[in-house]
């Protein structure tokens, strides 16, 4: 088989889908956080690349991806078939952080941003928290494989029909109280809106090393034409600088992202 | 196998015709973990100011039928730090590339000033071309390469200040191409190239905004090949130095059309963006045709294109 073929993709529910590509040389360099590049064939005129995260990889060398239909590419995504070929680039971008032995991870994964965390549940060594936050319960991913993993899942929904009733950031208090004296590490994927509070918030309540994989419509997606940047913290006249999410990033520290004034 | 080995005007010797178009190459150093670059005729590097600089704010690309519409703005690292950042000119130095460095700037005295400094440090630089084409910066960039009393100022203020071999990259944002190629080689260009991007926009009809913040981008991809190939035709007659060709060269065979519309060299950019390895398999479809058609070298069929 050659690397880029679909072994399945299926529907998970309403828009979501799930892939499973043949990539054993990515799979074995794969990180939590890094990403693949992908080139889908039956994508007529459009001819760029589209990034997806890296949801998990295994031994036998299967790549899965969890994708949401949004646009031209990601619909042509969805018609692929077992079999068909995609040209894959990857694993790209600036991986996750590994959890360390003492640290509780906590991973705050807006909408299908809690797939591309997906795979720090195997690198920690402690069984982490899962806060799971989207506008309603259809938009709640990996619920079920986060419990799986051993990880304390708690979700928030806008209108109440999941968890919560409110915001993913509104499940930080119950957490900082469940785990007071522990070791906290957080992670964070989703809407750059949530991400954008959060890098207001989380240096604040003393966790600045917080790590944010934020992107930006994505072009060469490896450094080459900063299509896809974002302002981050400088020691220049205007105070910061635009980085490259795809090579820089697309994991950044919470303290140093540029928030607007 | 044919000789791919490409004069230009005795100025500029490459090892084959095709060039990475600058701005979709970045600096070189992000293509190496796929390939040796000095395998391309040239590298031609994002360009460069002799100040770094922010560029645009996003959203920066969109993309269109057969192509896509860009306005990054000349995001950049400025002279100093390409001259000397370990990622830059050092790194290029060390890969034994052929590099071209693009240049631009606010102010005829801003080319100058940038052209003067890779001069004095030109060790690796094998030529600059001349950005008076950027449809997407306010001052400098396509200012002079849509008034040819400018242009002609620009690539003169470039002449006095570099012994180096000069390429100047026209717009095709205007009526008479020929004008602007006349105008420049007057002034002392060795070579022209063709084109930069085509003004265009695209606008979301549901969110009733622009889709890149600039409201204005550059189109390129293959939507653009025809436009381009005309004007490498008009430009190829109106002047006697060679012409580096591109836009929305994919293949090894849209390479050739340029070559037989009249270039004499090609580049290859957004291609790159769906294809890293794009630039080496034209390289390769070049040489195909040529043994397939039984010509010997790249200079055979240059401007052969006949009724």
């Amino acid at each position: 088989m050659r690397q880029g073929t679909i072994i399945n993709n299926v529907r998970l529910k309403d828009d979501y889908y799930k892939v499973d590509f043949f990539a054993p040389e990515i799979c074995a360099s794969a990180r939590p956080g890094s990403f693949v590049h992908v080139r889908i064939s039956g994508c007529g005129d459009h001819i760029l690349r589209r990034p997806f995260s890296i949801c998990n990889v295994n031994e036998s060398g299967e790549l899965t991806v969890i994708y949401k239909v949004v646009g031209a590419g990601t619909e042509a995504l969805s018609r692929l078939k077992s079999g068909d070929e995609c040209d894959l680039l990857g694993p790209l971008g600036k991986p996750f952080s590994r959890p360390l032995d003492d640290e509780v991870p906590v991973l705050l994964g807006g909408g299908y941003g809690s797939a591309a965390m997906f795979m720090l549940t195997k690198e920690s060594k402690t069984p982490g928290v899962a806060l799971l936050g989207a506008r309603n319960s259809k938009d709640i991913l990996l619920s079920a494989e986060y419990r799986a993993a051993g990880f304390d899942v708690r979700i928030s929904t806008d209108d109440g029909s999941d968890g919560l009733k409110g915001r993913v950031t509104d499940l930080l208090p119950g957490v900082l109280k469940d785990y007071a004296g522990r070791k906290l590490h957080f992670y964070a994927c989703g809407p750059m809106p949530m991400l954008l509070a959060l890098a207001g918030l989380l240096p604040d309540l003393g966790y600045p090393e917080s790590e944010l994989s934020l992107d930006h419509l994505m072009c060469c997606g490896v450094g080459a034409c900063f299509a896809c940047v974002v302002k981050i913290k400088a020691d220049n006249a205007d105070g910061f600088r635009y980085a490259r999410t795809c090579s820089e990033g697309p994991v950044f520290r919470a303290d140093q992202v540029y928030l607007e004034k | 196998m044919a000789d791919l080995t490409t004069n230009l005007g005795g100025k500029l010797t490459l090892k084959n015709p095709v060039m990475t178009a600058s701005g979709t190459f970045g600096y070189g150093f992000e293509y190496h973990k796929f390939f040796d670059i000095s395998q391309l005729g040239a590298v031609v590097v994002k360009g460069i100011a002799p100040f770094p600089s922010h560029g645009n704010p996003t959203p920066r690309v969109a993309e269109t039928a057969c192509g896509m519409l860009n306005a990054i703005g000349l995001q950049g690292p400025g002279v100093e730090k390409f001259l000397h950042g370990e990622e830059y000119m050092p790194f290029l130095r060390r890969t034994g590339a052929t590099v071209i460095v693009n240049i631009w700037g606010k102010s005829i005295a801003d080319y100058q000033d940038v052209a003067r400094r890779l001069e004095a440090d030109k060790a690796g630089i094998a030529a600059l071309e001349i950005n008076i084409s950027c449809p997407n910066v306010k001052a400098g960039g396509i200012a002079f390469g849509t008034d040819p009393v400018l242009a002609k100022e620009v690539v003169s203020a470039v002449r006095e200040a570099t012994s180096l071999p000069l390429i100047t990259k026209l717009s095709p944002n205007v009526s008479n191409i020929g004008e602007f190629a006349r105008a420049v080689v007057d002034a002392g260009s060795d070579m022209i190239s063709l084109i930069n991007t085509l003004t265009g926009m695209a606008i979301d009809a549901e969110t009733m905004r622009f889709k890149i913040a600039n409201k204005t981008g550059g189109l390129s991809g293959p939507a653009v090949k025809p436009v381009a190939l005309r004007m490498v035709y008009e430009a190829s007659h109106a002047v006697d130095v060679p012409v580096i060709g591109m836009g929305g060269i994919c293949t090894g065979e849209d390479a050739v059309e340029f070559l037989l519309a009249g270039a004499s060299a090609v580049a290859v950019g957004t291609a790159i963006f769906a294809d890293p390895y794009a630039p080496l398999k034209v390289i390769e479809g070049i040489n195909g045709y040529l043994d397939r058609h039984g010509f010997g070298t790249v200079a055979e069929i240059v401007g052969k294109v006949h009724n």
